[in-house]
């Protein structure tokens, strides 16, 4: 298997009870290297969340594997980390808390660690909020702080379940930006993100490459490749018409 | 063995008393419940006597009132019906509270839209009763009514083997029979009672309950959360890793422990120091004051202070009784309810044998404990902490795992992705993730315990036999409250049982107020 993918998915198949007659996934494969942006796009319902989990090793695929760097992912490792849709920030704990619980992995001494999460939060604008709760943040901080989270452990491979599809238009566009500054940004240990979202344009916007699947049992349609240069113009004709394309895909009877 | 068919039918007989005791209870429980619920759920100022009241009367120990209410029924009902009217209605005030709750509950929760369109249609209060409130109500309804079972049953059997000195108020009831059996040596029949009862609880269960609850919750989600399904993968790896999260826990504490935190830690000790010092303050305070009350009183009149100085002995060493107890119930619930809610897949079916294994009353046990702990040392503190023990463990793991709806449905996620794992995943996640459970379940459980102290700490077999006294601690207030009736001292009852309710309220006020105030602030 070639190492120069960070993330390599091979032959994914799954079934939610173990009866290979019941496949959600069926041989899915893809891979996502250093500076790639990619993004899984499907019907509602066709498993690309549980494609997600599978590959940050949170559930056991049927067949197939998912190679980090060239070694098999069987359970979490610290340098993969998972942005939720719902944020899943824990209520009880406020977000300096939060944060540092992307720490867990880390030999940091608990000085350090809050160092580390103080950090995190003024740089993503939450630094007179570490003590408050996640109940009385907006949707938007409250991303931030899971984003924050995720990448406190110096992840080099970020997941993203739909992580802006709980927020207004405006918030996400700025999350948007700061996910591609993290992924191009050399000081960030971030060199490859894997997004599921059902928004294309979003997809198409963000994505070196778009990871298209079908009705299940889930295949892949098509990988489409994304080459345009950042920040991309939503009103460029070759942007439209990537979005015309995979919509034609997605909706293709084949 | 024509004996044992006799005592076989007459259990048979004598538990379908108690059922059909049990059944008017719940079906007068749950009409009240919905008028109240949904009154003080759709009225403002409803709402603000109704909520409160019923907070206070579910916290206290409706059955140090029993004795009392049995008193009062008969002088005005007397006989039979005098005793079951007495029996009903004290099943009714311990089944009721939390369905009134969960009426309340359910209808504060009706999407606003709803009840737009209902306005929109203009239904009448009985269409919408009909079609909105009741509907929305049941599934609630009938999940409480599964909790107020078991309470029902273990107010069932107490208030059937309830007995005063001279005159035998017992009704006919499986709670008679098996004190009878247990005190006559007949083994054989309390073992055959105790398995038609069983029979009853599993009957009641599944072919009463479980069809309700089937009916209601058809347009509900189903109660385990597909995210389940991840769990049980998701658990493994735990307990080996925990010894290494250990060690690293300790030294990374004792790298911790440094000069530069020197300061802090002397702080915190400072305090806590004051903290100490004003809890012990108004401990000091609060004896003196009491002392003095009662000294005031000695002048006014000697038999009242006497009886004021008893009540409050017995309480501190009930509160002593309980609130031990309550730890020991607190150390085994918390790991069982960590394990429900994080560690198992099948918290479902758990729940069920849970269910099924909390109907069976402590009460329906003390003939057997009393009678098998009678030749060891301190027998009848044994007796009341078992019985203690019973009455209370339930509450707390039921309220667990009732909160546990409102963890995130990815906490596991969360804890396996960033590798939370050992001590720091007790103490971050499943610790506090748990604690407004644990909190309103320590609530029920203390009143649940302080309501059994009147049997755990007192029993006596005048009911069934001559009234030889069986088990009695050295001194507590259920015992007091005991010994009042049968010596017939209204007076001294009275004023047990106004220390008692200030007790409580005091306690409520203090301690788990502010608990719910604090916990309200982070996870409201």
């Amino acid at each position: 298997m070639d190492n120069q993918f960070l993330i390599n998915v091979s032959n994914i198949s799954f079934s939610f009870d173990g009866n290979p007659d019941h496949k959600v996934l069926e041989n899915i494969s893809f891979a996502s290297g250093v500076d790639e942006f990619v993004s899984i796009v499907g019907p509602s319902g066709c498993g690309k969340s549980t494609m997600l989990r599978i590959i940050a090793g949170l559930i056991k695929p049927l067949s197939g594997k998912v190679l980090y760097k060239g070694t098999e992912i069987k359970h979490p490792i610290k340098d993969v980390a998972f942005v939720f849709q719902d944020f899943a920030l824990m209520p009880w704990l406020n977000v300096l808390d939060n944060v540092k619980l992307g720490l867990s992995y880390s030999d940091l001494s608990d000085s350090d660690k809050t160092n580390r999460a103080l950090d995190l939060l003024t740089k993503f604008g939450l630094s007179g909020f570490s003590g408050a709760y996640p109940n009385i943040l907006s949707g938007g901080m409250k991303q931030r702080v899971g984003i924050a989270r995720a990448i406190a452990s110096e992840p080099r491979v970020l997941l993203m379940d739909e992580p802006f599809s709980a927020l207004d238009e405006l918030t996400a566009n700025s999350l948007r930006s700061d996910i591609l500054f993290m992924l191009h940004n050399k000081d960030i240990s971030v060199n490859s993100v894997i997004m599921v979202t059902h928004n294309v344009e979003e997809a198409v916007e963000l994505s070196s490459h778009i990871v298209i699947l079908s009705e299940k049992p889930t295949k892949i349609k098509e990988i489409k490749e994304i080459d345009m240069k950042y920040p991309r113009n939503k009103h460029d004709k070759r942007f439209s018409g990537y979005v015309d394309d995979i919509y034609n895909t997605l909706i293709s009877q084949y | 063995m024509e004996n044992l068919i006799t005592t076989t039918l007459t259990l048979l007989i004598d538990t379908s008393y108690s059922w059909i005791r049990m059944f008017l209870a719940l079906g007068l429980s749950i009409v009240i419940s919905l008028f109240v619920g949904i009154y003080a759920a759709r009225s403002k100022r409803a709402e603000k006597i109704i909520m409160p009241l019923v907070d206070i009367l579910q916290t206290l120990p409706i059955l140090a009132f029993f004795p009392f209410a049995i008193y009062l029924v008969i002088l005005f009902v007397p006989g039979a019906v005098g005793v079951n009217v007495a029996v009903i209605g004290l099943i009714v005030t311990s089944m009721i509270w939390n369905i009134i709750f969960g009426v309340y509950e359910s209808i504060k929760t009706i999407p606003k839209a709803v009840l737009e369109v209902a306005d929109l249609y203009r239904l009448g209060i009985l269409s919408k009763l009909r079609k909105i409130f009741i509907p929305a109500a049941m599934p609630r309804v009938i999940g409480q009514s599964i909790l107020s079972w078991s309470i029902g049953l273990f107010y069932l059997v107490t208030s059937e083997i309830f007995s005063t000195g001279s005159t035998n108020y017992t009704v006919s009831g499986i709670g008679v029979d098996l004190t009878r059996l247990a005190f006559s040596d007949n083994y054989y029949g309390y073992i055959i009672g105790i398995v038609i009862f069983f029979c009853f609880v599993i009957i009641t269960r599944f072919a009463f309950f479980s069809p309700l609850e089937k009916y209601f919750n058809r347009t509900q989600k189903q109660y385990v959360s597909t995210e389940d399904d991840h769990t049980k993968f998701i658990s493994g790896g735990n307990v080996k890793s925990s010894a290494g999260a250990f060690v690293k826990y300790i030294k990374s504490n004792l790298r911790s422990f440094g000069l530069s935190n020197m300061r802090s830690w002397i702080n915190s000790i400072y305090a806590a120091v004051k903290e100490y010092r004003r809890i012990l303050a108004i401990s000091l305070l609060v004896v003196l004051s009491l002392i003095g009350f009662l000294y005031a009183l000695n002048i006014l009149n000697g038999t009242l202070a006497s009886y004021e100085y008893q009540s409050l002995y017995a309480l501190a060493y009930s509160f002593i009784r309980v609130w031990g107890t309550f730890f020991a119930i607190f150390l085994i619930s918390v790991p069982v309810s960590i394990y429900l809610i994080f560690l198992t897949k099948n918290i479902g079916r758990y729940v069920l044998l849970f269910q099924i294994l909390a109907s069976i009353p402590a009460t329906i046990l003390l003939p057997i404990i009393v009678r098998s702990t009678m030749s060891m040392p301190f027998h009848s503190e044994i007796v009341a902490f078992v019985v203690l023990f019973l009455s209370g463990i339930w509450y707390m793991i039921f309220s667990v795992i009732a909160s546990h709806g409102s963890i995130p449905s990815e906490t596991n996620e969360v804890k396996n992705i960033f590798g939370v794992r050992g001590l720091l995943a007790f103490k971050k996640i499943y610790l506090k993730a748990i604690t407004p459970g644990l909190i309103t379940g320590a609530v029920t459980a203390i009143a649940a315990e302080w309501n059994a102290t009147i049997v755990a700490e007192y029993f006596t077999s005048s009911g069934i036999q001559n009234g030889t006294v069986l088990s009695s601690v050295n001194i507590g207030v259920g015992k007091l409250l005991d010994l009042t009736l049968n010596s017939g001292n209204l007076l001294q009852m009275l004023i047990v049982l106004i220390n008692f309710v200030i007790l409580i309220v005091v306690i409520n006020r203090l301690v788990w107020n502010k608990l719910y105030n604090k916990v309200e602030t982070v996870y409201g």
